[in-house]
């Protein structure tokens, strides 16, 4: 223990530094140590958490992308198929509606071809009419007597067989 | 100016001597602790000034500690930063220009005698035998608390003679671990002391500057090697032997 002695070691100059230090040491724990620790390791899980979190980001937009590109790919599909479905109808309908007019056409040609035929008729008839009636009324004027009623039927079918004829 | 062995009185307190050691000793305290309240004070998420020059220091050793300490780091962590952090500050602090020049003249035996009012603390051996007895009791203390008292005492003895051997040998290396950490620290200080001063008596212009780089990182290596010792003691004593014969 002389060596001790020599160096100027003694009891109550430990006891001092010891006390101090453990001061300290509970100071800097209070104060240093522990808030320090403790925003490291909340920046830590900040860090942590926003990396999972931008990862997160990250796959979800390569998901909507990739589901707006289908999405985009399948619009464009059913585009053109609607638009082919279109073609083809409209194709379809200006067919029917140029069969439909043709139709049409002809069976109003048919019906004016018929209407004229019975205007024709029509005339012929009154023509003959007015025929008979003009040749009853030479006959009475050159046979001087009048015509029965008789007579004059009788006339004017031998008159309309000739014409006929 | 003589640097001398044993740190000189400077006041008494009833009987309690105030030494120039002493003095140093509650300045590095106080200003530690200040530092600390101030870094502290305003905690912000982005860092500035002192808070992120604690932060990096604290992150840094934490990583160190938690790479050798695992789970219990967290235990171990405040009593090695505690150790670096108090070593440093005593190491560049005593090497602060004039900082061992401020002294008064007393006359003691009838000369009159220079009594600087600054001591570089770990040159006292009084400041480092006092760190090792703390690091000294901390690995015991924790070796106890993690491996029960059974475990601790079967570290030491055993009935099987060579292993019984080992442990005594163990034993009086735990004493050694006290000599060399108290000294190595009190030694590489004191001679650094006593080199500066030299030097600077011989000649005090720029000729000193490289032996104070020197000293620089001395401070820094012995307040790295202190805290690196005593944590690889600590994790050593508190882990569980994985091969029991």
């Amino acid at each position: 223990m002389e060596i001790l002695n020599q160096f100027g070691v003694k009891p109550i100059l430990l006891l001092a530094q010891i006390v101090n230090f453990i001061i300290l040491l509970l100071v800097l724990k209070k104060f240093l140590y522990k808030p320090i620790l403790r925003i490291l390791e909340e920046r830590k899980e900040k860090i942590a958490e926003s990396l999972k979190n931008s990862e997160e980001i990250e796959k979800k937009l390569a998901q909507i992308l990739e589901s707006r590109d289908k999405k985009l790919e399948e619009a464009a599909k059913e585009s053109k198929k609607i638009i082919d479905e279109a073609v083809v109808s409209a194709n379809q309908i200006i067919a029917e509606s140029h069969e439909k007019a043709l139709e049409q056409t002809q069976k109003m040609i048919a019906k004016s071809e018929e209407q004229m035929a019975l205007e024709r008729d029509k005339l012929h008839q009154e023509i003959r009419s007015e025929l008979a009636d003009m040749v009853a009324l030479g006959l009475e004027k050159t046979a001087g007597k009048v015509l029965t009623t008789k007579d004059k039927e009788e006339l004017a079918k031998s008159a309309l067989k000739d014409f006929k004829s | 100016m003589e640097a001398s062995l044993i740190a000189e009185n400077i006041a008494h307190i009833g009987s309690f001597p105030i030494t120039n050691s002493i003095l140093v000793t509650w300045l590095i305290t106080l200003i530690l602790s200040i530092s600390a309240f101030f870094a502290t004070r305003k905690m912000q998420a982005v860092p500035t000034g002192l808070q992120n020059f604690y932060e990096m220091i604290i992150e840094t050793a934490y990583g160190v500690v938690e790479d050798l300490a695992h789970t219990r780091a967290k235990v171990f962590f405040p009593y090695l930063m505690t150790f670096f952090l108090f070593i440093i500050t005593a190491n560049w602090l005593g090497l602060l220009p004039g900082f061992g020049t401020i002294g008064l003249n007393e006359i003691e035996d009838g000369k009159e005698v220079f009594i600087p009012l600054f001591r570089s603390v770990n040159s006292d051996l009084n400041t480092t035998l006092s760190l090792a007895l703390i690091s000294l009791v901390l690995t015991h203390y924790y070796s106890v608390r993690y491996l029960g008292i059974w475990g601790y005492i079967k570290h030491w003895f055993s009935l099987n003679p060579v292993i019984l051997f080992v442990g005594l040998l163990e034993i009086v290396s735990e004493f050694t671990k006290l000599v060399s950490l108290s000294l190595r620290l009190f030694g590489n200080i004191f001679a650094g002391e006593v080199v500066l001063s030299t030097i600077s008596s011989m000649f005090a212009f720029i000729v000193p500057l490289p032996f104070y780089f020197l000293e620089i990182i001395v401070g820094f290596v012995q307040a790295a090697v202190f805290m690196m010792l005593t944590l690889v003691f600590m994790v050593l004593l508190s882990e569980k032997h994985v091969e029991e014969h």
